[in-house]
């Protein structure tokens, strides 16, 4: 098929849309790596796992199937604080590799529970009612530009989200603490602050998050699956790089960033050489510009 | 006290009495494998199903009659292999050196047919090839021409090149004003891809179908001529693919009289979905073989409406009927995979009453060399939808088949060229 301009912008709307998952997914990352300035690469499977705990109390009980969208994202809290508790609390702190390889550890020990509870098979996840049947379209001259609902209500969940966080972080005394223990930890204790209850709470805001992003990226889908958990995984660590590691207004950016490209990519190369694309990217950054679009405002003691 | 006591012991005499009775009951051993976790997890747990509910047919039937006049039940053990190559290896393996499995059953994925056969010895008789030497009957992995990898491997699968001929040719006849075609498929997937660009995009082309935007270099309607250029024009997805809206667009872009979904549920439906969400509306869609499934009703019936798939099995004839029923009572779904894997426990009881085998574990060899040869030389086999012809070179089969459209949340006979 010939490509045309309007299908490479079609393709970059599709994929903004979507990359607001992504954008969610770096701004967890993000966040407890500027608390503690320490990659949780479980991160992505505990909000996958929330999701999959929503879905199944909610069969399980019986309950509307809406509430998955509010159990989803608490059960992915707990299993983040825990995730803190196994993998961080009580490691020492200037053993970096130690937490890292910890995390995968508990990656992968997520993503097996995972699959041996429901044998690897994906699972129907409820689509977002009206949202998912509608598709807008824009006319220009003979040609049209298509908005997929659901993906707009993604999109726009994950914008409250954000906003959600931006207010915890710069208009409440729990932000402010926050802050101080990723820019001065050792200021912030003398203060006062308790470095492991913040730590603590900014996991369980980190693993909310990620259950919305969890149970978005699903409810888009129509199944929830552990084929899910290794793509964010990597996609969420692509875009805390590329927006800076520790800058919420850059995993913000890159997540709709990587969306978009990704979504070009596929389009252009087909779906063979696609992810090919988006880890050059990634390796781009890494060599030429190893801070991220904003990495420089990170500053700490 | 003492009566107590006595009847303890003679209770204990006649538990070990019949015990011994049950431990010199004769057996033979059938072994299965296919995937039961991941994606494609309905599939391995349809074929043990049907396979269990055969194998217990059989058995009520009074069992299988060896070559001493005397009879012996069938038991059968099944293993998940998960659609993975290296797992469908070791299981043949282990089932060929560490048990008594006189053939076996599977596997469910045609790449780990095809990893899995490459370990069997090639030709039998060849002393310098130490392969495996176990007969496999294969009741689902159906990418063309895999059988022919050893002689010991042997297939109940349908033969896709024939049912897309014959498909596009009766479409060709009964819809002459569908002119063009457009399609894609997930190009992990061994079967998906290869039945795509090596079998349907050809068959249609071969009936005077159009590719779209122009012919397909290298693509001369001959199985397999230019596959990989099909696949470079074509819109692809990935099986583990959540969004399908860029190539959805493709789809409805290319104005295509035809659309050509090659793949499984999983991504079928996702595929659909968006097709149906963009207003994408073909006049006709042509799917893959596997996804004639109650999968795909499950998950995408009303984007699925009209969507024609060749099968070689569908609930016509009373021994098909009652097959799905039995399926059905155990909670699974006869398809053309999974029913299969009936004809071969049935014809697999038919071989080694034929050749004749001692099922007494000592002559494990030479009974397996049996019943390979057994089914070498069958020419015909009974099929649940009928006669199944055989292709004793290769190994494969020919197997009688309907065309089914998605109609009302079911799979609806459309034409029967049986």
């Amino acid at each position: 098929m010939n490509v045309e301009f309007i299908d490479i912008v079609q393709s970059l709307i599709d994929g903004v849309l979507y990359g607001s998952t992504y954008a969610l997914i770096g701004l967890g990352f993000t966040l407890i790596f500027g608390a503690m300035e320490k990659l949780n690469m479980a991160y992505a499977a505990s909000s996958i796992g929330g999701a999959y705990v929503g879905l199944g109390v909610s069969v399980l009980f019986s309950f509307p199937l809406v509430l998955i969208f509010f159990i989803g994202p608490i059960a992915a809290g707990v299993l983040s604080v825990l995730v803190y508790f196994c993998c961080f609390r009580y490691l020492p702190s200037n053993n970096h590799l130690a937490a890292l390889m910890a995390s995968i550890g508990g990656l992968f020990f997520i993503d097996e529970i995972i699959s041996h509870e429901t044998d690897g098979s994906p699972l129907d996840f409820p689509e977002l009612g009206i949202f998912s049947e509608a598709y807008f379209e824009i006319e220009f001259s003979d040609m049209f530009l298509g908005f997929r609902g659901d993906l707009i209500f993604v999109m726009f969940a994950s914008f409250v989200a954000m906003l959600f966080l931006l207010y915890l972080l710069y208009r409440t005394r729990l932000g402010l603490a926050t802050r101080a223990v990723s820019q001065q930890p050792i200021a912030a204790q003398l203060c006062g602050i308790s470095i492991h209850q913040t730590n603590s709470i900014t996991f369980i805001i980190a693993g909310v998050l990620g259950g919305i992003a969890g149970c978005l990226a699903a409810a888009s889908v129509g199944v929830i699956s552990p084929l899910l958990v290794l793509p964010l995984t990597v996609k969420g660590l692509i875009v805390t790089v590329m927006g800076g590691l520790g800058s919420i207004r850059g995993a913000i950016i890159a997540g709709l960033l990587v969306g978009g490209l990704e979504s070009v990519f596929l389009l252009l190369r087909g779906v063979n050489e696609r992810d090919i694309y988006v880890f050059l990217l990634l390796f781009i950054f890494l060599v030429f510009k190893p801070n991220g679009f904003f990495g420089a405002e990170i500053d700490r003691d | 006290m003492n009566k107590f006591i006595k009847g303890l012991a003679v209770s204990a005499l006649a538990f070990s009495m019949s015990a011994g009775v049950a431990l010199a009951e004769k057996t033979v051993l059938i072994s299965g494998w296919g995937a039961q976790s991941g994606p494609l997890k309905s599939f391995g747990i349809n074929s043990e199903t049907i396979l269990k509910a055969a194998v217990d047919k059989i058995n009520a039937d009074g069992g299988v009659k060896l070559k001493d006049g005397s009879m012996a039940k069938m038991v059968y053990e099944y293993y998940d292999s998960r659609c993975n190559a290296e797992e469908g290896i070791a299981l043949a393996r282990k089932t060929a050196t560490t048990t008594n499995t006189l053939i076996a059953i599977g596997p469910t994925c045609s790449g780990v047919a095809a990893a899995s056969y490459g370990v069997f010895q090639k030709k039998v008789d060849d002393a310098s090839d130490t392969g495996l030497q176990m007969p496999l009957f294969t009741n689902t992995a159906v990418r063309n021409g895999l059988a022919k990898i050893s002689q010991w491997t042997f297939r109940n699968t349908p033969n896709e090149p024939d049912m897309y001929d014959k498909l596009f040719a009766w479409v060709r006849k009964t819809q002459p004003d569908l002119k063009t075609i457009y399609g894609g498929t997930e190009t992990d997937q061994g079967h998906s891809a290869g039945t795509y660009s090596k079998v349907i995009v050809q068959a249609a082309i071969r009936h005077g179908f159009e590719w779209v935007a122009g012919p397909i270099d290298e693509v001369s309607g001959k199985i397999a001529s230019g596959h990989k250029n099909v696949i470079k024009a074509s819109s692809n997805w990935l099986m583990a693919d959540t969004s399908f809206s860029v190539q959805a667009r493709a789809f409805k872009k290319s104005k295509a009289d035809v659309y050509l979904v090659s793949s499984h549920p999983f991504t079928t439906c996702g595929m659909l979905k968006e097709l149906a969400r963009q207003k994408a509306k073909p006049k006709l869609m042509i799917g893959l073989t596997s996804s004639s499934s109650a999968e795909t009703m499950k998950g995408c019936a009303k984007q699925a409406e009209g969507m024609i798939i060749p099968t070689s099995f569908a609930p016509v004839t009373p021994e098909a009927k009652a097959v799905a029923d039995v399926a059905a009572a155990n909670g699974a779904a006869a398809d053309l995979h999974s029913a299969a894997a009936w004809e071969n426990v049935m014809i697999i009881k038919d071989v080694m009453e034929s050749v004749g085998i001692s099922a007494n574990g000592e002559n494990l060899q030479a009974d397996r060399r049996a019943i390979r040869d057994g089914l070498e030389a069958l020419k015909t086999t009974p099929g649940l939808i009928g006669t199944v012809t055989r292709n004793q070179e290769e190994g494969e089969a020919f197997k009688p088949y309907v065309f089914v459209h998605a109609k009302g949340g079911n799979w609806e006979v459309l034409h029967d060229p049986r």
